[in-house]
Formats: C-alpha cells, sequence, structure tokens
C-alpha cells in the first residue's frame, strides 16, 4: 500500500517539509482515518488522548506515564485496539498497543516500532514522497 | 466597505462584510453541495451565511439571491460542480490550483479532508467527528494542521 508524502503550508508562507503520513482507521470512529507519522526513531504508537475519548476507548491509567514528545511532557496511558490501513483496493487491519496522550499539541498520531512498525515493512522515497506498507503477516 | 441596504422576504437589512464575518464566525460551515462563498478562507453554503447574518428561515430566501448579495458584499462565490475559468485574483487562482493553500486558512485548528477539499475545520478532534456525524458525511483524513516543523515532526520520545 502506497501513500504520497502530506504537504503542507507553513504559517509565514511557503511550505513545511513534506511528511510520510498513513491515514490510519481506529476502531470506534468509522467517519474518517486519522493522519499518522511514520516515525522510526518512537519506540511506541501515540495518539491524542481526545480520539480515545471520541472513540470510546478507555486507555489503562494504572499504567500510565510521564514523559517528553517534542519536548512537550505528556501523560500516556495504553489500550490494545483495532487499527486498519488502506489504498486501493488493499487493506490490512491489525490489533496493538497504542500510547493515547494527553495533551498532544502535535499535527499528527505518530506511528513507532510497537504498534506499528513490526507489523509492516515499510520502504519510503523521500525523493519521490512516497512511503509503502506492507503488512509483515 | 459601506453597508449595503438589501430585502429579502419583504424584510430590510443593512449588512456588510464585518456582519457576516462575525455572523459565521462560531458556526461551522455546513457540507458544500455544490454553490459556496468564501469568508475568512473557508467555504459556507450561501444560504447557511444569509440565515445566519440575518435570522431568517432558509425557506425565506433562494440560494441564488443569498450568492448575489454576498457577491455584492465583496465574497467570493463559486460552484464546486464549474468548470474552472478564469479566477478573479491571483490568490484564488493560487488557492483553486493547490491542496496545500486550501489548508493555509486552517493551520492551528483540525480538519476533515476529502478530495482535498477541506470539509469541517474546528478547534477539536471531537468537533470535528461531531460534524461528520451530524452530516452523515466520510472523510479522507483527519488532522490538525501544524503550525511549524515541530508541530508536524514527531520528535521522537525514548
Amino acid at each position: 500500500m502506497r501513500f504520497p508524502f502530506r504537504h503542507l503550508p507553513a504559517a509565514g508562507g511557503g511550505q513545511l517539509t513534506p511528511r510520510p503520513t498513513v491515514d490510519v482507521w481506529l476502531e470506534g470512529i468509522d467517519a474518517v482515518p486519522l493522519a499518522s507519522l511514520v516515525d522510526t526513531g518512537a519506540l511506541r504508537t501515540r495518539f491524542s488522548r481526545d480520539l480515545a475519548t471520541a472513540a470510546g476507548i478507555e486507555p489503562d491509567d494504572d499504567l500510565a506515564e510521564k514523559f517528553a514528545v517534542g519536548g512537550t511532557l505528556v501523560t500516556g496511558a495504553p489500550a490494545r485496539v483495532l487499527m486498519r490501513i488502506g489504498a486501493g483496493d488493499a487493506s490490512h487491519a491489525w490489533e496493538a498497543p497504542v500510547w493515547f496522550c494527553d495533551p498532544w499539541p502535535f499535527g499528527f498520531q505518530l506511528l513507532g516500532l510497537e504498534g506499528f512498525l513490526q507489523h509492516f515493512r515499510v520502504t519510503l522515497s523521500a525523493y519521490h514522497e512516497w512511503i509503502d506498507c506492507r503488512p509483515e503477516r | 466597505m459601506a453597508a449595503r441596504a438589501v430585502q429579502i422576504s419583504g424584510q430590510h437589512f443593512d449588512l456588510d462584510t464585518r456582519r457576516i464575518v462575525r455572523a459565521v464566525s462560531r458556526a461551522l460551515p455546513e457540507p458544500v453541495r455544490d454553490h459556496y462563498v468564501v469568508i475568512e478562507g473557508r467555504r459556507y453554503p450561501p444560504k447557511q451565511v444569509i440565515a445566519l447574518a440575518t435570522g431568517l428561515d432558509r425557506a425565506d430566501f433562494t440560494t441564488h439571491q443569498a450568492r448575489r448579495i454576498l457577491r455584492r458584499l465583496g465574497f467570493t462565490a463559486a460552484r464546486r460542480t464549474a468548470i474552472p475559468g478564469p479566477p478573479s485574483t491571483p490568490e484564488t487562482r493560487r488557492s483553486a490550483a493547490d491542496p496545500v493553500e486550501r489548508l493555509r486558512p486552517h493551520i492551528g485548528a483540525w480538519i476533515a479532508v476529502k478530495d482535498d477539499d477541506v470539509l469541517v475545520s474546528a478547534d477539536s478532534p471531537a468537533a470535528v467527528l461531531a460534524w461528520l456525524s451530524q452530516h452523515d458525511q466520510m472523510a479522507d483524513s483527519m488532522f490538525r494542521v501544524p503550525e511549524n516543523e515541530t508541530a508536524a515532526g514527531g520528535a521522537a520520545p525514548a
């Protein structure tokens, strides 16, 4: 499944650097997938806590941790959720832990090793601005 | 721009751009079927705008009337199904051609996009999802348009 990089405007004019994002369907949210940044440097998959609330997902607050994301201190709690990506006629669903974080001042959700990269073989071309995700199993 | 006196459904109104902008400032745009006007970078159905600005029932006037009034006040009015013609300004020309420019008015907001059009723009993902549900709409993607590289990046934690 191939996804084009996402182009974004810069506040002062021009554009930000195009980003490798994948639209991920999250269980409980049927109307729209969530644009999510593929981040090989992130150990975990992290979404906004607001999305858990909207989807009716209850993260396990007994396992909540505080950590910094992009210089912002956030509190995250995990939940095992069903996700799906699709492009054209192809799609793939998988279940994995996602850490739902508050606050979440970022543009995208974050797809890391646990929760995403362990489930896909990912190839990307920043030159041609595409990312290819092939399910491992 | 000075206020324009308009008569709609037998009632008299003095409308100006400020009043229109104020009227829609707290309203999320409803789905655009065909005709729309652009206000502060957002596309609104013309009847929604005039109903908000005047308090009239939408059955009291036509889309054509609403468009005409808003065009005379200086707002860009267009149709989704129209064959692209020469836009009126360089800015609208750039905006029509470039999906990135369509995102620019929404920097900092949560949006849902479909076919490169911004369907809805709001302060929170919950508001975007509520709008999609309320209007029975599906979208291609939802995200918050980042203000800068930091907000767009992962800045991976351990």
